[in-house]
């Protein structure tokens, strides 16, 4: 990070070495060193307003829409948003390869497997109809959701923690409380098996993607088991669902991608002639990437339509697999039909490490939203906690 | 008594219960004595023996409390054996039979219940009843030496010792022997041979006594080990066939149906050998599964049904290697029990028993056994060896023998070249000069084909054109000398005719001279017989006819096809010829055999024409069945190149999210203040006809071809005809255009109108309806769909303009009439498409009476291709119509509807991005175009027609009425039809 090395010159040369040991993130350092710029030309001194900076970072961060964020700071953070080489090479070493934990109680396959938002729990479905929701770091089962009446094939929680959806081969949506286990709701509509759940931002909305070629929303708030809106423009399954704040987003066989944006009332469709599997959102929130059936993972361009990069090596050719990326967004991670992980850079899509996780086909993986922890569930009945 | 009283003096008070005691006894006692039997009956009352009175009368109430006229005990009729188990529950009494039985009954019981020898199956019980007879005879007997000493020396042998050192080692009666082996087939093997050597022991002993009643040993299954030959062989053994079902003793339920005695034992035999290797078999039965993959570990409910989607599909390839063992254990073993089906010999079951024994614990028993017959190899095949037969090419290539050889000539440098020159080189020798004269005019501009005529490399190409032409003028001569040509074996139906001095049909007989390839078509309907021959031109069918060259199963299955295509009027349900193939490839395969099968058409069109440049399209638009030509490589990396540069492709539409969706996303409706939209009339039939929808789109081009190749065939009476044509291109493509219900709700007036025409049609000429009928029926056959497929992969089709010409010359015709139409069918003609023969339309046009020029012959023969379909009702048709009819009202009031506007014109957009992924050609966009502005028009008039009348029948009356008010001698359909030619004409 040149910049920082500069402002870290700079700021060395002013004599406010002392606080580079306090301060952890870069982002702090960047605002530190804007601060105290801006305010020793100012003429204050130093030792009064130390404490200032860590109060009021944001806010003056926010004001200073001068030159000295626009020219130096603005350029460093685009160069961390994309992590280039050196940087990439520093965390491959950092991937989760080491298992930390085998979460076993599922009698069948295991269909997916998620974190929650602040990757404290998991929670696992499969096809003995359970949903179960585990502790990964210290391997602890923690509670069994008992209702389907067929395979679950996908859960979803909401952010903050209290509400559970979950989808599968009975053809409904259930809407379950975490804490007492029971179902609040079932939304019937689907006219066949449904295969991916998502809520929204405000947990207000279930979106489900399903065998009958639609996208239904239903509303958690009110009491109507109608869905508030049916999306057929599919000509096939739809096999994966993400949502953002504006958009719902929905992977099909029939080999598109389409993206319905609520805001402006467009829907854009990308298609890419194989049929999609899953798709994954990055966390920046630019890319969509998409695994297809051909055995490979496409990165697509949200804005543009493009195609980024093509992730191969795997096997994917019959099976429901994930894929998903890092925290980081520097790597690609998908399963295999071999039960293998591979870890894919996001640049230059070469095989970063690949190792085999499961005896048998890996049917879903997810990524821990802050840690370097990744968890896999495969059809061997085993859901895995992946540790550096 | 009183007396006495009085002077007794009495201490305390009497005991009075005593007292009424003795009172009701002497009571009791005079009744019994009889002195109140004086009394009347209704004044007697009954009394215990007490003299208590115990029944006072049904009102009164009844019994007295207690039990004492009930059984007589307190318990009433409690069961013995209850008790209470609250306090003690381990006294719980045995319940017998006896206990519920008279003493008479006991007694009868006593005697018959007993076991009966009948069912002794191993004679153990007669044997100790035997025992126990001697004992008593022994009893009886006055023995010589007196006391018991006799009785123990002396015993008759019930057990022999074999038995009794089974019984020591474990064995126990009713056991087989082997019946461990399940356990370890070691141990099995050791007790088994033990039990044989005490067999063994005890046949050389044989002092059998006499009253042993059966030969126990004999009745075990035996299991003779290869070692111990000599002394099974002594011991017949016996099968004991334990009773395994649950019918009663000596019951056959196979009695009447031995049959099944064989299946249900196949059965059975097949349970226990997958048992023996897995106990899948039992989840098998359970769930009736149809893969019979079961997710393990849990199922669903009694009350569900089993179906696809409980299929662990997780679960590969396991049953696979299930049937595989089967498979080659099975015959073998069948085979010889089924042979003795109660007894085994020992040699069979010796075999049986190795196969078993062979094996070790863990192993199974390799399916490639190292024992092979003696086989020889092949003989080897020379290189040059082609295993199928070169039918004689065209004469040409037989002329060319006789040219006198080129000179030998150094291939050129470049090697792309040279090879394009061997390639063209091959295919010209195999479809005669034809193919270098069209691929000249076609590569003109082209330097690389400039060898064609004489530039850089046409030395080479002469010489390796003389090659090939020798090579095949060999193969041809072969065959020649081998037999004749089978066109000349072939008796057609007007050789045999001739020959038997009929008078030939006069129509097929010009169709045949004229044209070959069409003889089929009108001849459908008139001889039948003709039908079933071969037409001429395939029997002499070129080396055209051989696209899969380099496949020769599939050439051979394209011949067939072929002969199913073209000889057969009825064509064969199934295409039974590649069964291993999957259904998907044999699909493909058919639309290969469709598309090259119409190629090969097109080429002796283009021959017999030599104006257009048809046949090579077939070669240069990359179809997968060209035999390697140069085209066809560059053509697939060209689209390669094209499928990678198509994806991702990136579309947009509108997309109306619900408020409520908004609302919930918290973000402000797009589309707030506006209208709602207009609520959807998408039935599941129509979402269902939609998605063929691409698929069809090819067919109205088709028809249109089909169909104005009906004027060509025809002398007389052009004028109606022309119409019929038109209006058979108009009602076929209705018919196919259909799925898509925009389509249907513009198209169904003018549907509603031809059935009407056609009813009127039938009276006045039958004979071109039924023909045109025909034609138009063919297509709707559901098999030729893939031909319209075939086509849209990559086949030209004809150029629109045999159309335009037709049309140019119905309303060259109807000039003459109104005034009007001159000057609009001039502008029609001009907004065709614009190619060369368009023009010769225009040229036509001059012509008072139509012209059957080369675009006509070159049309005909994909109807003679489509038409030999088979029979077809032509009701059917009437039907197709009528069906038509009730949905299209719906949609026409859905379409009606402004709003939905948009709705639309994305479902277009849906049906051209169907469409792009097929390579269609400009002309039939074109005329998509066409149909499209077309349906604009009708709408338009049907909605003024509706406003004017509503019923049908009028609509046609006064349609002609506006149209032509002044033609009325002119047939009815004559002026319908041309009602719409004027409309087409407004149109364009």
């Amino acid at each position: 990070m040149p910049c920082v090395t500069w402002n870290c010159r700079a700021t060395r040369a002013m004599g406010v070495e002392i606080l580079w040991k306090n301060l952890e993130s870069v982002m702090n350092r960047l605002i530190l060193v804007v601060n105290l710029t801006v305010l020793l030309s100012l003429n204050y001194t130093l030792t009064a307003w130390i404490p200032r900076v860590y109060w009021k970072a944001a806010h003056w961060a926010q004001g200073l829409k001068g030159r000295m964020l626009k020219t130096k700071v603005a350029p460093s953070l685009a160069g961390l948003a994309r992590p280039d080489k050196n940087k990439s090479n520093m965390s491959s070493s950092e991937l989760p390869r080491k298992e930390a934990n085998v979460l076993k109680g599922h009698e069948g396959a295991v269909l997916a497997a998620r974190f929650n938002s602040d990757g404290n729990y998991c929670l696992s479905c499969g096809k003995d109809r359970t949903i179960r929701l585990w502790n990964p770091h210290r391997g602890i089962h923690i509670k069994n959701y008992k209702s389907h009446g067929r395979e679950v094939r996908d859960v979803h929680v909401t952010p903050d923690n209290s509400k559970l959806c979950s989808c599968g081969g009975d053809r409904q949506i259930f809407y379950w409380d975490v804490s007492t286990g029971r179902v609040i709701r079932k939304f019937r509509g689907h006219d066949g098996e449904v295969n991916a759940v998502k809520f929204n931002e405000y947990a207000s909305v279930v979106v489900s993607a399903g065998y009958d070629r639609s996208l239904r929303a239903w509303d958690c708030r009110s009491h109507s088991t109608e869905p508030i809106q049916i999306i057929d423009s599919f000509l096939d399954t739809v096999m994966s669902v993400c949502l953002t704040k504006t958009e719902i987003i929905g992977g099909s066989v029939d080999g598109t991608v389409r993206t319905f944006d609520i805001r402006i009332g467009r829907e854009i469709s990308d298609d890419l002639g194989q049929p999609v599997n899953c798709i994954s959102m990055s966390n920046d929130g630019n890319c969509i990437l998409a695994s297809c059936l051909d055995s490979s993972i496409r990165l697509l361009d949200r804005s543009t339509g493009e195609l980024l990069q093509e992730y191969k090596g795997h096997a994917c050719k019959s099976y429901k697999m994930d894929c998903c990326l890092t925290n980081s967004d520097a790597h690609v991670i998908g399963g295999s039909e071999d039960g293998s992980i591979f870890f894919w850079d996001l640049v230059d899509a070469s095989v970063v490490s690949k190792f085999r996780a499961h005896s048998s086909v890996v049917t879903s993986v997810s990524y821990h939203p802050k840690d370097n922890c990744m968890i896999t569930s495969s059809v061997d009945g085993s859901v895995r906690v992946w540790k550096t | 008594m009183d007396s006495d009283e009085e002077d007794y003096v009495f201490f305390g008070t009497p005991i009075e219960r005593e007292e009424e005691i003795t009172n009701r006894r002497k009571k009791a006692a005079a009744e019994a004595s009889g002195n109140l039997r004086a009394l009347p009956p209704w004044k007697q009352e009954v009394r215990d023996e007490e003299g208590r009175r115990r029944f006072h009368g049904a009102f009164t109430g009844g019994f007295s409390a207690g039990y004492f006229n009930t059984v007589g005990t307190k318990e009433g009729w409690a069961p013995q054996s209850f008790t209470s188990s609250r306090k003690n529950r381990a006294e719980v009494k045995q319940q017998s039979i006896f206990n519920f039985l008279d003493e008479d009954e006991k007694a009868e019981l006593e005697g018959t219940l007993g076991t009966s020898s009948q069912f002794d199956t191993f004679g153990f019980t007669a044997a100790e009843h035997a025992r126990k007879q001697a004992d008593k005879e022994q009893k009886q007997r006055p023995s010589a030496i007196p006391g018991p000493i006799p009785d123990e020396l002396v015993l008759p042998a019930s057990e022999s010792i074999g038995v009794k050192l089974l019984l020591k080692m474990g064995w126990r009666h009713g056991r087989a022997i082997n019946d461990s082996r399940a356990s370890s087939l070691y141990d099995a093997r050791r007790e088994a041979r033990k039990a044989l050597l005490a067999f063994a022991s005890e046949d050389a002993k044989a002092p059998c006594p006499a009253d042993e009643p059966v030969e126990e040993p004999e009745s075990f299954t035996v299991q003779p080990s290869d070692d111990d030959a000599r002394s099974s062989q002594s011991l017949p053994a016996f099968v004991c066939n334990p009773k395994q079902d649950l019918h009663g003793l000596g019951y056959d339920p196979f009695k009447h149906a031995p049959e099944f005695r064989e299946k249900k034992r196949l059965h059975l035999l097949n349970d226990k050998q997958r048992g023996d290797r897995k106990t899948m078999s039992i989840k098998d039965s359970l769930f009736g599964s149809k893969s019979g993959k079961a997710a393990p570990g849990f199922g669903i409910g009694a009350l569900e049904e089993y179906d696809a989607e409980d299929e662990d599909i997780y679960a590969a390839g396991y049953d696979f290697e299930e049937t595989c063992i089967e498979d080659d254990e099975e015959p073998s073993r069948l085979g010889i029990e089924s042979k003795q089906p109660s007894r085994l010999s020992i040699e069979s079951k010796q075999k049986v028993v190795a196969r078993d024994q062979g094996v070790l614990p863990g192993f199974k028993v390799a399916s490639v056994s190292d024992y092979q017959l003696e086989r020889f190899d092949p003989p080897v095949i020379p290189k040059d060896f082609a295993p199928h037969h070169k039918f004689p090419g065209p004469l040409e290539t037989l002329k060319k023998l006789d040219v006198p050889s080129p000179p030998e000539v150094p291939p050129p440098d470049d090697s792309n070249l040279k090879l394009l020159i061997e390639g063209v080189a091959k295919l010209v020798a195999r479809c005669g000069k034809l193919f270098e004269d069209l691929s000249r005019k076609k590569n003109q501009s082209n330097p690389l084909f400039s060898f064609l005529s004489g530039g850089n490399g046409h030395d080479y190409y002469e010489r390796r054109l003389w090659e090939e032409h020798q090579k095949f003028g060999v193969q041809a001569k072969l065959l020649l000398d081998g037999k004749l040509s089978p066109s000349m074996q072939k008796m057609t139906a007007e050789s045999r005719g001739k020959l038997l001095g009929e008078k030939p049909l006069e129509r097929s007989s010009r169709e045949t001279t004229s044209s070959s390839v069409a003889s089929g078509e009108f001849q459908l309907q008139f001889n039948l017989s003709d039908t079933f021959k071969k037409p001429d031109s395939f029997s002499k069918l070129p080396e055209v006819a051989k696209p899969f060259k380099d496949d020769p199963a599939k050439q051979e299955r394209f011949e067939q096809f072929l002969k199913e295509k073209y000889e057969g009027g009825l064509r064969s349900t199934g295409y039974t010829v590649a069964s291993n193939m999957s259904e998907a490839a044999r699909a493909r395969e058919k639309l290969d055999f469709e598309a090259a099968a119409e190629a090969i058409e097109k080429g002796k069109r283009g021959k017999e024409s030599m104006v257009s440049t048809q046949p090579l399209d077939f070669l240069a638009s990359g179809m997968q069945f060209t035999s390697g030509g140069l085209e066809q490589v560059e053509n697939g990396h060209a689209e390669d190149l094209v499928t990678k540069k198509m994806y991702p492709r990136r579309e947009e539409f509108q997309w109306r999210p619900a408020p409520v969706l908004c609302k919930r996303f918290d973000l402000i409706d797009p589309f707030m203040g506006k209208p709602p939209p207009a609520p959807r009339a998408r039935s599941k039939i129509d979402s269902l006809l939609f998605i063929p929808d691409s698929v069809k789109v090819a067919k109205p081009e088709e028809v249109a071809i089909t169909n104005r190749d009906v004027p060509a065939a025809q002398t007389g009476a052009q004028m109606t005809i022309e119409d019929v044509a038109e209006e058979e291109i108009e009602i076929v493509a209705e018919n196919v255009e259909r799925p898509v219900d925009l389509y249907k709700a513009i198209f169904s007036d003018d549907s509603d109108d031809d059935v009407e025409d056609l009813n009127t049609k039938k009276v006045e000429d039958p004979e071109k309806k039924t023909e045109v009928a025909t034609t138009a029926l063919n297509r709707l056959i559901a098999d030729d769909f893939l031909e319209s497929l075939g086509k849209e992969l990559g086949f030209e089709v004809p150029p629109d303009t045999p159309y335009s010409t037709n049309k140019a010359n119905a309303l060259r015709i109807e000039t003459p009439n109104s005034d009007s139409g001159n000057a609009k069918f001039s502008t029609g003609t001009y907004l065709n498409p614009g190619n060369e023969t368009a023009q010769d339309g225009d040229s036509q046009k001059n012509k008072s009476i139509p012209v059957r020029s080369g675009g006509y012959n070159s049309s005909k023969h994909t109807v003679g291709l489509l038409n030999m379909s088979g029979k077809v009702n032509e009701d059917k048709f009437a039907q197709e119509d009528k069906k038509v009819k009730s949905p299209s009202s719906r949609q026409r009031n859905w379409s009606s509807s402004s709003s939905s506007d948009d709705e639309r014109s994305r479902k277009h957009s849906k049906r051209h991005r169907h469409r792009s992924s097929g390579s269609y050609s400009d002309p039939s966009s074109d005329d998509r175009e066409h149909y499209r502005s077309r349906s604009k028009g009708k709408r338009e008039r049907s909605s003024r027609e509706k406003s004017s009348h509503s019923r049908k029948h009028s609509k046609h009356h006064k349609h002609r009425s506006r149209d032509s008010p002044s033609r009325s001698h002119r047939g009815s359909e004559r002026e319908h039809s041309e009602g719409r030619k004027e409309k087409r004409k407004r149109r364009d």
